[in-house]
């Protein structure tokens, strides 16, 4: 596990991982036991719905049309906020983390004093990135199989598999972000106070969009444009290309940022 | 194997390295003198790429600091002046990972420095002595045998035992034709194990010199005790001596350079006890400048 930048970060974030696993799979434990009380209540809980503020249920619920149908009640309770906001906030701590948490931690110094170019180091904590949050998409996707299957949620594993790879890409937007932002100023604090800033803003943005015209002007640029309700259409390949390029081209920006700029002394 | 032309690195408010002009030849060990904060390990990240310089230019064998930074750290060692180890490592997995990062590393080299230092590879980081961790530090640098190394302050927090080993490396490392480019801010260390000095202050280099002449132009303080009082004029014209001050039984005075006239006039008394003070950093720029030191009594400076 020691045998590149890589591997090394992973091995750093093992015991993290392993709690953020823990913590999904209970998310998933704890929203779809309540599943089939909730189909038999459907007809007061929809009218619920409808007498609600517009605003509010844009934020919260979004465009969940059943929220007692198997895929409504998926997307209200995970899909539309919960699942975004942890992935994000995985991917952005560990983007965060990457440069700016060593130079922090005041070990880049040797660690560049390898053969090893910055921009590899870049490249090299981004796929621990990646690899973190396929991970623990891995793991909300087999919880949602495990317990639909239990509670007869009856939602097929492929349109979780679509939704779940929808969320992991976005939160790569924001973790990828913070990474561009702590690679180019050295700073973990501006890394992550970028990112969820944007983050939220980002969220608010489109949310909002159907009840804000000018929100509707500016939700193109919102990541979670792209995300849209992913349990409900399945896999959309170009909103998944969208949001892949945006990584990239702050993977790239990161590495730009990098290599550019003086490395802080301790 | 090092040049650095003109280099000027400025940041913020700090104080950082104003036109900086030398050459460290193949093979020599050059020590690089100054106080703490004048400047040593600012010039050490910008040869490394670490840093990039305001103006000017560094090159180490022969290769541009900036283009080709990673031919570079291939071929060198590096010891931190700040040294920062990730904590939660037992030593053996730190410098494994640093080996396999610079490709793979004999591990017979790394067991050899370890005990010739006498360093425990099975303790975690997080729990070694701030001694331990710069001994790790050593290894790292000094493991893949490299042509150059760059040792930043290598002996603070070494206890004087693992010093004499550490010179003792430094001198192999020079018979086998290596270079090393150390800083430090303790002139004896640098006069023991060093073939040349740069000495710097305040972001200025304010010489470089041979050992042998840096030591002949050195200052020290001496204090003779002899057992029935002298008098002033058995010490008023010895060579290179200076600020002669007789009471009694006892002379203080500075001597520069050998003191071989000093010793000769004292052998005509009885000598009860010589007692020699280390010439301080201060001491040196002293005599480059010959002005006085701010937090220092007055004394006489040579003004060579």
């Amino acid at each position: 596990m020691l045998r590149n930048v890589l591997l090394k970060t992973l091995r750093d974030q093992r015991r993290a991982l392993m709690w953020w696993s823990i913590g999904i799979a209970a998310m998933v434990l704890f929203t779809v036991p309540f599943y089939p009380s909730l189909r038999d209540q459907a007809e007061s809980l929809n009218k619920y719905m409808e007498e609600m503020p517009e605003a509010l249920r844009a934020i919260f619920i979004g465009q969940v049309e059943d929220i007692t149908s198997p895929e409504g009640f998926l997307n209200s309770q995970i899909f539309v906020f919960m699942a975004p906001l942890l992935f994000s906030i995985l991917a952005v701590g560990a983007g965060a983390r990457a440069i700016a948490g060593e130079e922090r931690a005041g070990t880049l110094d040797l660690l560049l004093s390898t053969p090893v170019p910055r921009r590899r180091v870049v490249v090299h904590t981004f796929a621990a990135m990646v690899v973190a949050v396929f991970v623990v998409g891995l793991v909300l996707w087999g919880s949602l199989a495990v317990s639909g299957a239990i509670w007869d949620v009856g939602v097929p594993a492929s349109r979780t598999a679509a939704a779940v790879g929808t969320v992991v890409l976005l939160g790569l937007v924001f973790g990828s972000l913070a990474l561009a932002i702590g690679s180019a100023t050295g700073s973990r604090g501006s890394a992550i106070g970028v990112a969820a800033a944007v983050g939220i803003a980002a969220y608010l943005v489109n949310s909002l969009a159907p009840v804000v015209d000018l929100f509707d002007d500016l939700k193109v640029v919102s990541p979670f444009n792209y995300y849209g309700l992913p349990l409900a259409r399945g896999f959309d390949v170009a909103d998944a290309v969208v949001l892949v390029s945006a990584s990239l081209v702050l993977l790239a920006a990161a590495v730009v940022g990098f290599e550019g700029r003086d490395l802080a002394v301790r | 194997m090092i040049a650095v032309e003109n280099l000027t690195k400025r940041y913020g408010l700090a104080r950082g390295v104003e036109d900086l002009t030398f050459h460290v030849a193949p093979g020599e060990v050059f020590g690089y003198l100054g106080p703490n904060g004048a400047g040593k390990t600012t010039t050490i990240r910008t040869a490394l790429d670490f840093i990039r310089p305001t103006r000017g230019r560094a090159s180490v064998f022969g290769l541009d600091s900036r283009k080709a930074s990673v031919e570079i750290h291939r071929r060198t060692g590096y010891l931190p002046g700040e040294l920062r180890l990730y904590e939660r490592m037992t030593a053996e997995d730190h410098l494994s990972y640093l080996a396999e990062l610079r490709g793979g590393v004999d591990r017979r080299a790394i067991a050899d420095l370890a005990e010739r230092l006498d360093l425990d590879l099975s303790r975690k980081i997080g729990a070694l002595s701030h001694g331990n961790r710069q001994k790790l530090g050593l290894v790292q640098a000094l493991m893949h045998r490299p042509e150059l190394a760059v040792l930043d302050e290598p002996t603070q927090g070494l206890d004087p035992l693992v010093q004499q080993e550490f010179y003792r490396l430094v001198e192999e490392i020079r018979e086998e034709g290596k270079t090393v480019f150390l800083s430090s801010h303790v002139l004896p260390e640098v006069e023991r194990v060093c073939d040349r000095v740069g000495i710097i202050r305040e972001g200025r280099l304010v010489a470089v010199e041979h050992v042998a002449d840096l030591k002949a132009k050195a200052v020290r303080k001496i204090e003779i005790r002899f057992a029935e009082p002298v008098p002033a004029s058995a010490f008023a014209d010895v060579a290179g001596l200076s600020d002669v001050r007789v009471h009694d039984s006892v002379v203080r005075c500075s001597v520069t350079g050998e003191m071989d006239a000093l010793v000769k006039a004292a052998a005509r008394f009885h000598v009860e006890r010589l007692v020699a003070e280390e010439p301080s950093l201060e001491d040196i720029f002293l005599s480059y400048y010959g002005e006085e030191p701010a937090d220092t009594s007055p004394s006489e400076g040579d003004g060579s």
